[in-house]
């Protein structure tokens, strides 16, 4: 669960107000869009669920974890209860696919054998089998980002944070990427994705949330006519 | 930590001197010249200090007894001065005035019939002696006021102009080596810092995804960790071949000169087979805790994400 109680952020230097009185309430297994244009808040939103960022004002909930009270020591536990895809993959360029995999979970120090059945699960659920043993160099953005989503969903994290995940991609491959993250959802995982591709998001349809001047001023469902439904 | 992970990360960390390895060469350059230099400068400052203590050590103060003096007084007398705070140990040679008085005969063998006329009136004019050798040049007006005061003293003899002159010398060389040494260790400190920083930075997008994936700092810095000792035992290695090079090099050309060699006392070098192992784990310490420590810092503000 994902919780942001009356959260102002508030960036002293440049006295800009990146988030105004935000509530916003996301429950396990929900698959959510985050919209709005530059400077909306989206990214000050994911650095605060992540959290890289304290509210100025308010209180953010992740996942049982109270961020507002996060002690440094147990940041990294909070951080293996997320998943995170980046617009950029971030990809460690001298590992191969499986090692991209298979760091997240020596990360939180998990065993061989662990290791051995689990990077082959999610490398053959992002379809990806077959090209374990490739460096990021050898794929197309679209296969990066894959590993990217594999590597997220390594450690069966209750919530995938989603960060522009289609941004560096052939714009056809977006569907198969939010496809995956569906897939992913239905395993049984939150995901929050952030977009500002507008296409994608009527065309999928869902639960939206959009931020304006770092506002919330629309959160409701809407069909998808890739569902069938209008919006 | 699991073992199998332990190790994957040791191999991780190895395995990044070669796939980083344009950053890597310049991590082992940098430390290689600064290791090499400062080791250099040590040994020349080691050196410079056992050649002026082997001059040093060529300086006596001679105290000059009464000549009819019995043997318990001169015992006594001998006893005193090598209490003294003042005097090495074992730095009391007593040499009676027979013994004087036949030194120099040898000496000055030309006077033959003074001689005769001497000792067929049994005058002896040379006094008993206590040849002193003082711990500490720097001493040797206090050490010769107090000899002075002993019982049964005439005269003391002692090369004060010569103390002071070699006293200066090495005060200054001391500062002036100190000063050297310690420049050359900031400037290297700063070069490597730097070059960590640049190896750092080229990979701060690792460090980056490492942290987003909850890995605890340790586990992060660790592979970092046994990069920058491997580079730096690689070149602490390396160094210790050149500095023995340089250093068997440089004391031969001293060696072919005789002259030089008689001079300076250079009879007293180290001798680098001596301290050959010395060197070398000094300067795998040095280069992997340097490299290490460097690349640790500039961690840092990367693991604050």
């Amino acid at each position: 669960m994902v919780e942001l109680k009356n959260v102002e952020v508030h960036y002293g230097e440049t006295g800009i107000d990146a988030l105004n009185d935000v509530n916003i309430r996301i429950n396990d297994g929900e698959f959510v869009f985050i919209v709005g244009d530059s400077g909306a808040g989206k990214s000050t939103m994911l650095k605060l669920l992540t959290n890289e960022l304290s509210p100025t004002k308010g209180r953010v909930f992740v996942n049982g974890y109270n961020l507002s009270k996060l002690k440094k020591s147990k940041l990294p536990k909070f951080r293996r209860s997320i998943g995170m895809v980046f617009q950029d993959f971030r990809l460690i360029p001298d590992m191969t696919v499986f090692e991209n995999v298979a760091f997240v979970l020596r990360a939180t120090d998990k065993s061989k054998k662990v290791i051995r059945q689990r990077v082959p699960y999610v490398l053959n659920l992002v379809k990806l089998a077959d090209r374990a043993k490739s460096y990021p160099s050898q794929l197309s953005g679209g296969e990066r980002q894959r590993v990217g989503i594999a590597r997220a969903f390594a450690t069966d994290p209750g919530l995938i944070i989603a960060d522009e995940p289609t941004g560096n991609i052939d714009p056809r491959l977006s569907y198969e990427i939010v496809e995956l993250l569906l897939d992913i959802n239905k395993c049984g995982a939150t995901v929050i994705m952030v977009t500002h591709e507008h296409d994608l998001v009527q065309y999928f349809g869902g639960r939206i949330i959009n931020l304006k001047g770092g506002r919330v001023v629309f959160d409701d469902y809407i069909g998808g006519r890739g569902t069938g439904e209008e919006v | 930590m699991r073992w199998s992970n332990f190790t994957y990360l040791v191999k991780k960390g190895v395995n990044s001197v070669w796939y980083n390895r344009m950053m890597s060469f310049a991590s082992f350059c940098v430390l290689l010249v600064s290791l090499l230099m400062v080791g250099l400068a040590v040994l020349a400052a080691v050196n410079i200090n056992v050649i002026l203590s082997y001059v040093e050590n060529q300086n006596e103060i001679l105290v000059f007894a009464y000549g009819d003096l019995p043997d318990s007084d001169n015992n006594r007398i001998t006893a005193e001065l090598q209490g003294s705070r003042y005097v090495s140990p074992g730095g009391v040679v007593f040499k009676s005035k027979e013994r004087a008085w036949e030194e120099y005969r040898e000496q000055y063998p030309n006077a033959g019939s003074l001689y005769e006329r001497m000792e067929h009136m049994d005058y002896n004019p040379m006094p008993n002696t206590f040849i002193v050798t003082i711990n500490d040049l720097s001493g040797i007006k206090n050490a010769e006021r107090t000899f002075r005061e002993i019982d049964g003293v005439r005269e003391v003899a002692a090369p004060h102009d010569f103390a002071e002159f070699l006293v200066k010398i090495r005060n200054t060389l001391t500062i002036i080596g100190g000063a050297v040494i310690l420049a050359l260790v900031i400037v290297c400190l700063v070069i490597i810092y730097n070059s960590s920083r640049a190896s750092v930075f080229a990979r701060r997008q690792e460090i980056n995804i490492m942290k987003y994936v909850g890995a605890t700092n340790a586990f992060v810095k660790f592979p970092f960790l046994i990069e920058g000792l491997f580079i730096g035992i690689l070149a602490g290695v390396a160094s210790w071949g050149l500095t023995t090079v340089a250093y068997n090099s440089i004391i031969s050309m001293f060696g072919n000169d005789y002259m030089l060699w008689q001079v300076l006392g250079l009879g007293e070098l180290i001798a680098f087979s001596d301290i050959s192992w010395y060197v070398l784990a000094a300067n795998c310490a040095a280069g992997s805790l340097l490299s290490a420590t460097g690349t640790i810092m500039n961690m840092g503000k990367h693991l604050k994400v």
